[in-house]
């Protein structure tokens, strides 16, 4: 299958060296999206750029041996359930109630560091799972839907 | 290896992005944070880096990179970037594809190789062909229809990029 090979070596080994930096800015984004500009999906779809910049590289036929439909679906709805368990942390008040901040363990530092701002480090985290996952397996389906040359 | 190499290069990223958390340095935090995030990229892309890619750890080699960058390559492109505003004003050019053998063994060589080549003006890497040991280049003004090896199209740079990659 001639549309599923890679784009050559230069780009390949490129691809190699800036996928793991690409994965590691883009979860810098998310996990930094209460003190820098960013955030959960701004963050993800950087991340989602990494795999479409692998499924670019290298071709379908080598994502698709590296792709899990069950895996990422799996990590989606995981990335949505997190979102929905923070949001029922504070329950006992008000839905969406931020009692991480209030009085909870931990998330609840100084301003302005890491550990701050009560449950929005973790919806980041869980709005950019779910984003790289989505965007990832809609690419993969998009690309594996072939009825152009038959 | 190659999950200990994909650690520590998206680390230090994540150490260069998040520098000045405490004062001018890192809060224990953030460090935790960064050891926990590299860990799960460098085993998201533990098999892409590449078995091999642990002779970049050395430090040797970094000075080499170092050492190539404001060195020959830096020098290569202020040079050509006179030789492109040259022919840019007066006109005289003379492109054409040409075919260049090159004595290199992996990908990274050939990575190294044709950038560099692709970032000095007037020439432009078109294709790099490992089975055939040859780039196709865009050059510029040619000069040389069927070169021997690469030194008119780049002067030292395949030597620095087989000592580099290798």
């Amino acid at each position: 299958m001639s549309e599923e090979r890679g784009m050559g070596i230069i780009v390949e080994t490129i691809a190699r060296a800036t996928i793991p930096l690409i994965g590691i800015f883009g979860a810098y984004v998310v996990s930094h999206g209460h003190l820098t500009p960013g955030g959960g999906f701004q963050g993800g779809a950087t991340i989602a750029g990494a795999g479409i910049l692998f499924l670019i590289a290298f071709g379908l036929g080598e994502m698709k041996q590296h792709y899990n439909k069950n895996l990422y679906s799996i990590l989606e709805g995981l990335g949505g359930l997190a979102f929905l368990g923070m949001a029922m942390l504070g329950i006992g008040v008000a839905f969406f109630y931020n009692t991480l901040w209030h009085n909870g363990p931990i998330f609840n530092g100084r301003p302005g560091t890491l550990l701050s701002a009560g449950y929005l480090p973790v919806m980041n985290i869980a709005v950019g799972l779910k984003v790289f996952a989505g965007l990832v397996s809609a690419m993969v389906a998009i690309a594996s839907y072939r009825r152009w040359g038959k | 290896m190659s999950f200990i190499v994909a650690f520590l290069w998206s680390y230090v990223l994540w150490l260069v992005l998040t520098a000045g958390s405490e004062g001018m340095l890192w809060s224990t935090e953030e460090l935790v944070a960064g050891v926990l995030f590299s860990a799960v990229v460098a085993f998201a892309t533990r098999n892409l880096i590449g078995e091999k890619a642990g002779r970049f750890l050395n430090p040797v080699k970094w000075a080499g990179f170092v050492i190539y960058a404001i060195g020959p390559l830096f020098w290569g492109m202020v040079r050509a970037n006179f030789d492109v505003a040259y022919r840019v004003i007066t006109g005289k050019i003379k492109p054409g594809i040409v075919r260049v053998p090159v004595e290199l063994e992996n990908d990274a060589q050939y990575t190294l190789l044709s950038n560099s080549i692709t970032l000095t003006p007037g020439t432009l890497t078109i294709d790099a062909c490992p089975e055939e040991k040859a780039l196709y280049v865009h050059w510029i003004n040619v000069t040389e229809r069927e070169p021997k090896d690469s030194s008119v199209v780049a002067g030292s740079f395949e030597k620095w990029a087989r000592w580099l990659g290798r």
